[in-house]
């Protein structure tokens, strides 16, 4: 196996991330585009690590950080997602003017 | 690694079988029209990096992503979008329109293809080396020796994000005054 | 393994006092109690922090000099001090500008000063940070527990935009800052920064490093708001509740220059030439656009959330000015030295802005510029302090303001070449920018009639709260203190340079 099929599998997953982060209008959707870009940084992370040999495991220890904080973010978005849908009864990105001046 | 060295390599179909249903999955996860779907998909895309992390012989990280993030992050999306009562029907657009979506597309394809490119210039044909799997036993070694205060570090965020989510997320009573609230157990609806 | 914990003992200090924070809570006592455990937590922090600062002067202290724990991943040095107290102050002053609001509005107290001593928490590890995932987690401490407490007004339509705004932008940032980093580690195969600096030497010209470098400063560029990135900023502002703006718009605006510094100067001490590029555009842009849209607001939360935009270009400006090819290890220092100043001084006198613009606002309800004309007429005190820090953020001397530009434009112009000298003069178009609008803050205050809405007469003399007083006064004193006497705080800066002489 080469380093480089992951890392192109890695890019092309933050490349989809990054096109629903652009193109998605729901708050929940656009945090799950995310989660796939966190998905992306991991494989990276994990493939990089085995690939030097890392004697301290350091990518796969940066991977496990990754997905605790990534966790703790969801738990806080959803919190926020669903306090505004208290108020306005739904969590659409674009009814909030992301890109006022 | 020449391309015909790659090919005779048996590994590498079972990256292929993996890797092509993973890009499958997150591709629905952003294009998908139905919510459930998308979070759905992305168990598809997580089950597959998972798997990956096996391959690679990275245990301890890819039972972690099937206990924290199929396990409970998916979970708790699903859980957000049945709360919210997210639009769950075909016809609701959940993404932007075509206009918007072209240039999106352009931007994270040119993104891939750059990224692509400088990886290719930076390891080429590189190997993964042949070695054993990571014990566990190591990964915690270096997490409670190097890597103990960022270990504290999360759990303080777990404790604020918890905290700090369960005042944002629960109702409050609109008429009652503080004392009330924290002295009552159950909040009146 | 042997632990230094006399190194440690800030954060420790400041890690039970946040759990005592919820314990205190959970008693049958006033929520008030909540925040006066939080400040005696973050001033008993502090003590730790002078002991190491002074080591060789002091007869118990071990003097071991600079401080090196868990094989190079985190460092307690001058610089990760004089920055780890900048922290604990704005964390006090913080504390002291919430109390009266929140109480005001009866807020879910304990919870909010535990959320806001876990960000301090992260901020003072982050300071220390020498390594990839300290720096990571560390970030992710200052800014995770700020999402939650934008949104604390929970009936508020504004607050819960400001909080879902803030939290989207912040974890695509985060994610596209660990692409960077996962590229940096990888391509390098160090998560240290000394270690990632030695590695980088021989693969200076590698693209895929270069994108590394490039993802992981737009993941900076986020959370310091530098233009473009920086659409989330005013609406934020204005959404959160005031404390919680003035704490975002220091402390944790802080913690990513903080972030920025270090990654920049220690990691990625040889690409000088793409940090130095990238970061001569952010300033420029950031302190061109935050002006001229801050020429144009209304609303003093508004102009003040642009107005630190714009100081946040005055603070890349000496990052910008390294680009220049021959600058020498001396003025590299110099111009270090010129970022830390100048945020160091911008603490207090934002913070003191806030603490303004929260006591005005308790007696009129409103941010609206309007509706402050003859505020000198029924709050002379209170209009005098508006004139000094609003004077001072636009740079008159001999407030500290004018210190902080002063070595700015000594840095850049210094180093000199093309580059540094246009971006100085960009600086200072910016400054007279700036003068205009904090003027006409200050003119509105002073010499404008009262609008007829305002009943002047009930508001006379009406007091403030002592912790707001407090706040005012540490502020006020630290503001014009440090005008006059520049010397303590070039002193503290100097400190901090010891650091980049690894050149």
């Amino acid at each position: 196996m080469t380093i480089v099929q992951f890392l192109v599998l890695g890019a092309a997953m933050f490349s989809f991330g990054v096109y629903g982060v652009l193109t998605r209008r729901n708050a929940v959707l656009v945090l799950l585009s995310v989660e796939l870009m966190l998905a992306a940084v991991n494989i990276n992370l994990v493939a990089f690590d085995r690939f030097l040999a890392d004697q301290l495991a350091g990518g796969q220890v940066f991977a496990l950080f990754v997905i605790a904080v990534a966790a703790a973010e969801v738990g806080i978005g959803l919190a926020i997602v669903l306090l505004i849908f208290r108020n306005r009864r739904n969590a659409n990105v674009d009814d909030l003017d992301l890109m006022k001046l | 690694m020449t391309f015909t060295d790659w090919v005779a390599q048996a590994e590498n179909y079972v990256f292929l079988a993996i890797a092509i249903p993973m890009l499958f999955s997150a591709w629905r996860v952003v294009a998908s029209q139905n919510v459930v779907h998308s979070v759905l998909y992305l168990v598809g895309a997580l089950a597959g990096s998972a798997a990956l992390f096996l391959l690679l012989g990275s245990e301890f990280v890819a039972w972690t992503v099937v206990l924290v993030y199929i396990g409970a992050v998916v979970v708790l999306f699903l859980f957000g979008i049945m709360i919210t009562r997210a639009p769950l029907g075909q016809d609701v657009e959940l993404s932007q329109p075509l206009r918007q979506r072209l240039p999106a597309a352009v931007v994270s394809g040119s993104l891939f293809l750059l990224m692509t490119g400088a990886m290719f210039d930076a390891f080429g044909g590189d190997v993964i080396p042949e070695t054993e799997a990571t014990r566990t036993f190591d990964v915690g070694i270096s997490i409670f020796e190097r890597w103990v205060i960022p270990f504290e570090v999360v759990s303080v965020i777990l404790l604020a994000a918890l905290v700090g989510g369960i005042v944002l997320a629960r109702r409050d009573p609109d008429e009652m005054t503080e004392e009330v609230v924290s002295e009552s157990e159950e909040v009146p609806q | 393994m042997n632990i230094d914990y006399h190194a440690l003992a800030p954060e420790i200090i400041l890690a039970l006092t946040v759990v005592a924070v919820l314990v205190v809570d959970l008693l049958p006592v006033e929520k008030f109690w909540t925040a006066v455990v939080g400040l005696g937590g973050l001033f008993l922090s502090f003590i730790p922090v002078l002991t190491l600062g002074f080591c060789e002067s002091l007869e118990f202290c071990d003097d071991t000099g600079v401080r090196v724990l868990f094989g190079d991943s985190y460092v307690v040095d001058t610089f990760s001090l004089v920055l780890k107290g900048v922290f604990l102050g704005g964390a006090f002053i913080s504390i002291l500008l919430s109390v009266g609001y929140l109480e005001s509005d009866r807020f879910w107290q304990g919870e909010y000063y535990f959320l806001l001593l876990s960000s301090a928490l992260g901020a003072v590890v982050l300071a220390s940070s020498r390594d990839l995932i300290t720096l990571f987690v560390g970030l992710e401490l200052v800014t995770g527990p700020t999402f939650l407490m934008a949104g604390w007004r929970k009936g508020d339509a504004r607050s819960n935009e400001a909080a879902l705004k803030f939290f989207i932008i912040g974890v695509i940032s985060a994610a596209i800052l660990l692409f960077g980093m996962s590229l940096v580690y990888g391509v390098t195969g160090e998560t240290t920064f000394t270690g990632i600096r030695l590695a980088s030497a021989g693969i200076v010209d590698q693209p895929l490093f270069t994108m590394g470098v490039v993802f992981t400063l737009l993941g900076f560029a986020f959370k310091v708001s530098a233009v473009p990135f920086h659409f989330w900023t005013p609406d934020t502002y204005e959404g959160a509740p005031t404390p919680v703006t003035a704490y975002l718009s220091v402390v944790s605006k802080a913690a990513g220059f903080v972030g920025l510094l270090v990654l920049c100067y220690l990691a990625f001490a040889e690409l000088r030439n793409i940090w130095g590029a990238a970061l001569w555009i952010l300033a420029a842009l950031s302190m061109t656009v935050g002006n001229l849209i801050a020429l144009k607001q209304t609303n003093v939360v508004r102009l003040l959330g642009y107005s630190s935009i714009a100081q946040g270009g005055f603070m890349l400006v000496p990052f910008g000015a390294a680009v220049t090819a021959g600058a020498s290890p001396a003025q590299l220092e110099d111009a270090f030295f010129a970022t830390v100043t100048y945020l160091l001084i911008y603490a207090f006198m934002n913070l003191g802005a806030f603490a303004v613009v929260i006591a005005v606002r308790n007696r009129l309800v409103t941010a609206e510029m309007d509706a402050w004309g003859g505020l000198y007429n029924y709050a002379p005190g209170l209009a005098t302090m508006l004139a000094i820090f609003f004077l001072s953020l636009a740079g008159v001397p001999p407030l500290a303001g004018w210190f902080a530009k002063l070595v700015m434009f000594r840095s850049a112009l210094s180093i000199g070449g093309g580059w540094a000298i246009a971006l100085a003069v960009i600086a200072v178009l910016n400054a007279v920018i700036g003068f205009a609008y904090y003027a006409k803050v200050v003119k509105a205050a002073w010499f404008d009639p009262i609008p007829e809405a305002i009943p002047a007469d009930e508001l006379r003399g009406r007091s403030i709260v002592p912790s707001l007083q407090f706040a005012l006064g540490l502020t006020v004193v630290a503001v014009v203190l440090l005008g006059f006497f520049p010397d303590v705080i070039a002193r503290l800066g100097d400190l901090t340079t010891g650091f980049v002489s690894g050149f």
